[in-house]
């Protein structure tokens, strides 16, 4: 790990509209709403929430899926945020993503060998089909496969075979980061191991940057050098991984990390959760507030009409007003 | 923890751990995968056979096609070779379906009747999967305003009869093979288009297609390379009934007589000059309705088998 930022996203935001019919009322999501934060080379920043907060919406607007309506992504020092045609696909090869579920993101009529290989021959990375065999072959053993599973097809794979498979694939273009939306939520714990392991070593060899989303909160904390906690849309508090932990502040980070499961029960007993009240808003067309003054026990008038902004409270950055 | 209660951890003790060796990693196979590899055509052939119905369907298809071939090549009588002297004759050993108002071979003429339908039907079923799937798969791919745009022309196309712009084809290019072929597709790649433009609807979502999108390929390869090759099952099933209704459309233009022209022949227009015997020499009827009905039934069981072989939830 470095100090030299890598990706630094500038208040992103992407919003959907999601408006029934032509002559309706214009209804608009705001998936992710003024988002900041910085990534540096070869660490590993975690995003965590809860489902429907917005995190893989992030991870697919910085892998260039989705269009952000505002806000800048730097990359590497250059403005990837309007990239179009040519510029792009020069880009999609710096960075890659790994997917959530390993058995919908390989291709189910494509052999091990041509998934892995489609990356080389979309960006023509080798000159002759002997070096891309070649170089499928050390992917292939670098995830921990063998040689001769390039003839097979993805169906033949269990799920962390073909998690692997899909690193493998996105190995193949050398990317200096890599958006992992979820990786290891679609597996079985031992084989979640299997995958962190994999990952870290990965990332010790060739120093590549991770987004890790997950809601996994102890697998983040494993993983993660830095921490963001998002909430409808919005980043909540972001700070280095045992700093959150340790010390959080926001009172929704508070309220997710008190619901980790301790396997111990002797002290799982002593320890008090908080229980959220409260309704989660809709997401469509949300009013201009705290997004967390609904459920959260602290909320003052100040909440319900103003919209905190990221501040500096001790060695974390959080977004409430209990701080000012 | 209670000792006695607990009759493993006390039988443990006895054990050595020396009696256990760690096993080397290479004879450990963990990646090992026992099954036989197949692919997704073998799987589905595999199933395929298993449907009896749609099996002798296929065979009898193949048949079909061979004797459509071979037998207008074979025999000593042509299509049109007339011969008053054997006129409306019975089925004999020299003329197995008999013989026609004009004496000519009925054999001979409804083999030669199954090399324009089955023609048109296949030409037709594979022209409409062409122009299907690429206006479909591009309207379900990029969306937004102009799938809307494309659908609705679509619409506009169904909401015309078919026999409107049949007949005013024929009327402008006449009577023959172009025009029934045009007439026959003006519409039908339709369906084709629609069930396209779902599927790639659905695909275009899932991770497979984004990942392709994050590494970079065009959309053009998205669209082909992966999206329609995954819709590959419901296309072959829906091009299997699609080549019948084409068949019946020819035959249904031809009895009405505005198909194909004398003195060629298809399933229809021999059935429409039966027709004019019916009374007096009725089996003439029997041999082009019989081609028509069995060689429907024998696709539609194809497409039957196809459906269930090639959708994996089926199996």
């Amino acid at each position: 790990m470095s100090d030299k930022v890598i990706l630094s996203v500038e208040h992103l935001k992407t919003y959907f509209d999601v408006t029934p019919g032509m002559f309706s009322k214009k209804k608009i999501v705001k998936a992710v709403d003024d988002v900041s934060f910085d990534v540096y080379e070869g660490e590993t920043f975690g995003l965590v929430g809860e489902s429907g907060c917005g995190k893989s919406s992030l991870g697919r607007t910085l892998v260039k899926i989705y269009e952000p309506v505002e806000g800048k992504i730097t990359f590497d020092g250059s403005d990837i945020s309007k990239l179009k045609g040519k510029e792009l696909a020069g880009f999609r090869k710096e960075m890659q993503m790994i997917f959530q579920d390993p058995y919908a993101s390989l291709d189910p009529r494509m052999t091990v060998g041509e998934i892995v290989k489609e990356p080389m021959d979309i960006h023509n990375l080798y000159a002759t089909e002997e070096e891309k065999r070649d170089k499928v072959v050390e992917l292939i053993k670098t995830v921990g496969l063998k040689p001769d599973h390039i003839r097979r097809y993805p169906h033949e794979f269990s799920g962390g075979q073909r998690q692997r498979i899909g690193i493998a694939r996105t190995l193949a273009l050398n990317p200096k980061f890599i958006v992992c939306d979820e990786p290891i939520s679609a597996l079985d714990v031992s084989i979640q191991a299997q995958i962190i392991n994999l990952l870290e070593k990965i990332q010790r060899e060739r120093g590549i940057s991770y987004l890790f989303i997950a809601h996994d909160l102890s697998m983040v904390k494993h993983i993660s050098d830095r921490i963001g906690v998002m909430y409808m849309g919005h980043m909540v508090e972001c700070g280095s991984s045992d700093e959150v932990y340790r010390n959080p502040h926001h009172p929704y980070t508070k309220a997710l990390l008190s619901a980790i499961p301790i396997p111990d029960p002797d002290v799982a007993k002593k320890r008090t959760r908080i229980m959220l009240q409260g309704e989660i808003p809709s997401p469509i067309n949300p009013p201009v507030c705290c997004p967390f003054c609904t459920r959260c026990q602290y909320a003052t008038d100040r909440c319900r009409k103003e919209m905190p902004q990221m501040k500096q409270v001790e060695n974390s950055q959080v977004a409430c007003f209990l701080y000012e | 923890m209670n000792e006695e209660k607990n009759p493993v951890s006390a039988e443990t003790e006895t054990i050595d751990p020396a009696m256990f060796e760690p096993l080397d990693d290479s004879e450990k196979n963990a990646e090992f995968i026992a099954v036989e590899s197949r692919t997704f055509m073998r799987d589905a052939w595999n199933s395929f056979k298993k449907n009896k119905l749609a099996l002798v369907s296929l065979f009898f298809l193949i048949f079909m096609i061979l004797m459509a071939i071979f037998v207008p090549i074979i025999s000593p009588f042509t299509y049109d070779g007339q011969d008053m002297s054997i006129a409306n004759q019975n089925p004999t050993w020299t003329h197995p379906f008999g013989t026609d108002k004009f004496g000519r071979d009925i054999l001979v003429r409804v083999m030669y009747g199954a090399r324009i339908s089955l023609s048109v039907g296949f030409a037709a079923a594979g022209i409409c999967m062409v122009i299907g799937i690429i206006y479909g798969g591009i309207a379900g791919y990029v969306g937004g305003r102009l799938d809307m745009i494309m659908m609705r022309v679509v619409d506009i196309l169904y909401a015309v009869p078919n026999l409107l712009y049949t007949i005013l084809i024929m009327l402008v290019f006449g009577s023959n093979m172009f025009s029934v072929l045009l007439g026959v597709c003006i519409s039908s790649w339709i369906g084709m288009a629609r069930l396209v433009r779902t599927q790639v609807m659905s695909l275009k979502e899932q991770e497979f297609s984004l990942a392709a999108l994050v590494l970079g390929a065009s959309k053009q390869r998205i669209l082909f390379k992966h999206l329609i090759v995954n819709s590959i099952g419901p296309i072959i099933v829906s091009l299997t009934m699609m080549v019948p209704s084409a068949i019946f459309r020819e035959s249904f233009l031809g009895f009405v007589g505005i198909g194909i022209s004398a003195p060629m022949s298809s399933w229809g227009t021999l059935a429409n000059e039966a027709r004019n015997m019916i009374y007096t020499y009725p089996i003439q009827l029997v041999w082009p309705v019989g081609a028509i009905c069995l060689t429907m039934l024998a696709l539609n069981f194809l497409g039957d088998g196809l459906g269930e072989a090639l959708d994996p939830k089926k199996r």
